[in-house]
């Protein structure tokens, strides 16, 4: 274990989407409805609460564990006292992005975006699918503008030095 | 009734049968659709867990561009719409996010007003056209169809986001069962389809398919009903997937709501529609395709 | 000047003792209680904490003294309806629902209610089991008469012909009563949340999960089963229970971000009742934090653990599951403590729900003009220095509808008292 960060838990609170750390009673109502922690023992909505409580920092942020969630706010809805986990799950993955710590299907997701505003694209055969049936042509979008956006708020440079 | 169209990426890309029903039957029902020109993708959870001032700023140039086009959005894709959505209520009610997110966008000469509306499928469809509408445009009722649906996360979680309009599963189950289908209760109806978790981490992906495939199985329907394209592809295609890696099979055919709909409206179905449906769904319309 | 008398609304333990400490003074009491009997929550239980004395066995003899007191004046089956003037002279107007049943004929014998052919869900059993639309609401009633449920007799009129008093007089027509009192003492009570509004735990949709005062009738003996405390599915002796803690309670979601402050002691008894009952059974309580403070109740607590090998799990449960062929629930948790998820199976879960002010207290707090709080609850004119005045002076409050300050029954009875104090105090002045 490493050393603790006493000030990781106000840390997180002040990010964007990580007020809600502050209210954890810790009742485990939301690892009790988490469809992942039934399923990966690693992932544990309360667990990881606890641990940026406690100032576990480089545990919480330089591992899998805040990947595995799916986002489908479970949690944040049976929490009886907002703590809004499943909104502070995606401050700690901004945390975590910032630490170089994401997946490599994000980082595929999130280049294809850079290069051609999707995350996902219409391989050869749809594309000409879509010809035959008179569809609207799929081709990058708004590709500068994400580009100008990207530059502004560092995102690009993060992904780029992926 | 007219709507900015934002298609979303996963649609064009993999599920061409959503939106060609779409554009078929939404006019049938008096909506115009007004394609959305130079969005870029809604920024899902996977992009939003990257940064949060980029979720901020990508979702909210697609708003501008409804806003320029003075319609609200309609969206078919439960991630797009919770997107959109979220950002659209957030910098609504704060000022101080908005002129930080409006200093961003200023570089690609936008400017977000608030002006705008994001509505999913679900929604324009309840609470714009109406049940009764709907029912009356169904000219050969499915009746004795016995399947469950897929709400799917992002339409009804968080509930204080989205409580108002869409009441539990009312809303998604009284729009099935006026095209004259039976919609079937089953277990953990709420729970997530995996999707987010796709391209990512597919074990995990496919466990949580896996357990919906099973608690839907339990309910004895005979088909599923979704109205997110990752859910629809988590079922569909995921039924292939969990064969191939736990040799399970559920034969349960996946259709996209409009789908049912445009069936129960008299309209046909193309080859190529009925064939890009992996798990087939000939069987349980018997010959109305 | 009227002679001395005050009005004591709801008929459960706290306004009784306060009309009995009153009625011992001197002081005239008209005691008005909505529903066809006093008694109150109290009367639903089965044992209290943490002595697990019989709760009607200590309840009635305050009924019958009540009943039977010079100075007390019971109208049940009654409501207020209008209140004016001010401290030292209210004038009121209860309105006296029809029981179409002559209360000073009615013997209590029960023929009327063997011959009824209407059954219809019995509210005092929670609706677990049934009564009669002529009825007696339990059987240590006060006044022992029946009331005839209109809203579903059929006017067969068979009670009417049974009935060897004739009591029964189906064209009783609704009586309004003014009063003039000094002051008025409410003590209306509580009522539960619905745990149907967390579909999570299936209240309402499975039918082995059941609230704790449901589980209370199903061990007492005068309840729908004969105290026998068997599954409602399959009338099977249960043999894994489970209880959960804080359901609707310190949950912002529903707006009660209090504290019930009895559950944690009541669930602890009635594990030890269960397991009274059933000494093979498996009980288990998933608590948050287990808030067992005052008198005896920490030992109570230990007591269960130890001698009565209940457990204790720290764990909000996530979900719970029936299972369509046995009706047995698996629960989701997570053991906090031990940090691991898991799912076990129970065939019976007690829920704790939140407590609530009743449904119609903020009605009756516009007719005495008496402020609530956010809760609802009536609020104190000071919560420290005036915790049993209301912010009307002249009207004073105690139990329950006062909020979770305390709420266990010597509390309730220790406010009843005190409201007595100072409803003296508003009379002497006089």
């Amino acid at each position: 274990m490493s050393a603790l960060d006493l000030d990781f838990m106000r840390k997180v609170a002040n990010v964007p989407r990580g007020r809600g750390v502050l209210l954890c009673i810790q009742c485990g109502r939301c690892s009790g409805s988490c469809p992942i922690a039934r399923l990966v023992t690693d992932h544990n909505p309360r667990r990881l609460m606890e641990m940026v409580i406690l100032g576990l920092r480089s545990e919480v942020l330089l591992q899998g564990l805040p990947w595995y969630c799916l986002s489908c706010f479970t949690c944040l809805d049976r929490c009886p006292q907002g703590g809004d986990v499943g909104e502070v799950m995606f401050a700690i993955r901004n945390l975590a992005a910032k630490e170089r710590n994401i997946p490599a299907g994000v980082v595929a997701q999130a280049r294809s975006l850079i290069d051609t505003g999707r995350v996902v694209n219409p391989v050869k055969s749809i594309l000409n699918k879509r010809k035959s049936l008179g569809l609207a042509e799929i081709a990058p979008t708004g590709v500068e503008d994400v580009k100008k956006i990207l530059k502004r708020t560092a995102l690009d440079r993060l992904i780029r030095s992926r | 009734m007219k709507y900015a169209f934002f298609l979303g990426c996963l649609i064009p890309a993999r599920e061409l049968s959503y939106e060609t029903s779409v554009r078929k039957v939404l006019p049938a029902l008096g909506i115009e659709l007004v394609d959305m020109k130079g969005t870029n993708c809604c920024a899902p959870f996977s992009i939003q867990s990257l940064d949060y001032a980029s979720w901020l700023a990508l979702a909210a140039r697609n708003l501008c561009i409804a806003e320029e086009m003075g319609l609200d959005i309609l969206t078919l894709c439960n991630d797009c719409y919770e997107s959109l959505l979220m950002v659209n209520t957030t910098l609504k009610r704060d000022p101080k996010l908005k002129n930080s997110v409006n200093e961003i966008l200023s570089e690609v000469g936008k400017e977000f007003k608030g002006k705008t509306d994001v509505k999913h499928l679900v929604d324009v469809l309840y609470a714009d056209v109406g049940v009764d509408k709907l029912k009356n445009a169904v000219k050969e009722p499915l009746t004795k169809l016995r399947v469950a649906t897929q709400p799917g996360c992002h339409l009804t979680k968080p509930k204080r986001l989205h409580l108002g309009f869409i009441k539990e599963f009312g809303a998604l189950d009284e729009l099935v069962r006026a095209t004259g289908a039976e919609t079937v209760d089953y277990d953990r109806r709420e729970m997530c389809c995996g999707g987010p978790l796709r391209d990512i981490n597919d074990e995990l992906s496919r466990s949580v398919a896996r357990q919906k495939l099973m608690d839907i199985k339990n309910a004895g329907v005979q088909g599923i009903v979704t109205v997110c394209p990752f859910c629809f592809l988590q079922f569909d295609l995921g039924q292939l997937e969990i064969k191939r890696h736990f040799k399970e099979e559920y034969n349960l055919p996946v259709l996209h709501f409009v789908e049912l709909l445009r069936i129960a409206m008299g309209m046909k179905l193309e080859n190529w529609e009925t064939k890009s449906h992996r798990i087939p769904i000939s069987d349980i319309f018997k010959g109305r395709l | 000047m009227a002679e001395p008398a005050v009005l004591v609304v709801g008929g459960g333990i706290s306004g009784m003792q306060a009309s009995l400490d009153l009625a011992s003074r001197g002081i005239k009491v008209y005691l008005v209680e909505k529903s066809p009997s006093i008694g109150g929550r109290m009367a639903q239980l089965d044992k209290t904490f943490p002595t697990l004395d019989c709760s009607i066995c200590i309840l009635a003899p305050k009924m019958i003294e009540c009943s039977h007191h010079p100075n007390i004046r019971l109208l049940t089956y009654s409501e207020v309806k209008e209140v004016s003037g001010s401290a030292g002279n209210f004038i009121v107007k209860v309105l006296r629902k029809p029981r179409y049943v002559d209360e000073k004929k009615c013997t209590g014998c029960g023929i009327c209610t063997e011959h009824c052919p209407v059954e219809v869900p019995n509210e005092f059993d929670e609706k677990l089991g049934m009564r009669k639309a002529v009825y007696m609401p339990f059987p240590q009633a006060v006044p022992r008469v029946v009331t005839v449920d209109k809203d579903d007799c059929l006017d067969c009129g068979l009670c009417e012909s049974m009935c060897q008093a004739g009591a029964v007089d189906l064209a009783q027509q609704p009586e309004e009563v003014n009063l003039n009192v000094g002051a008025i003492v409410i003590a209306v009570g509580f009522d539960l949340f619905d745990p149907s509004e967390i579909p999570a735990y299936g209240y309402g949709r499975y039918r082995n999960v059941i609230t704790a005062l449901e589980l209370e009738r199903l061990l007492c003996a005068s309840g729908p089963t004969g105290g026998h405390l068997v599954r409602l599915s399959d009338g099977r002796i249960p043999k894994k229970i489970a209880f959960v803690q804080c359901v609707g309670s310190r949950d912002i979601r529903f707006g009660n971000t209090y504290c019930s402050s009895i559950c944690c002691k009541y669930s602890a008894k009635d594990a030890v009742l269960v397991k009274e009952h059933h000494p093979d059974a498996h009980v288990r309580i998933f608590y948050i934090d287990l808030r067992a403070f005052g008198r005896g109740f920490q030992e109570f607590i230990n007591r269960a653990r130890s001698e009565f090998g209940i457990e204790f799990i720290r764990a909000s449960p996530g979900e719970i599951m029936e299972d369509p062929a046995t009706k047995n629930l698996s629960i989701w948790y997570e053991d906090t403590v031990a940090g691991r998820i898991e799912n076990l199976v129970f065939d019976l879960v007690v829920l704790c729900p939140a407590l609530l002010p009743r449904t119609d207290a903020k009605e009756l707090a516009k007719v005495l003009g008496i402020e609530v709080d956010k809760y609802g609850f009536f609020k104190a004119s000071d919560d420290i220095t005036s915790p049993v005045d209301t912010t009307v002076p002249g009207i004073f409050a105690c139990g329950y509808c006062l909020g979770p300050k305390t709420g266990d029954i010597p509390d309730s009875i220790m406010q009843g008292s005190a409201t007595a104090a100072r409803v003296a105090e508003v009379l002497m002045e006089g």
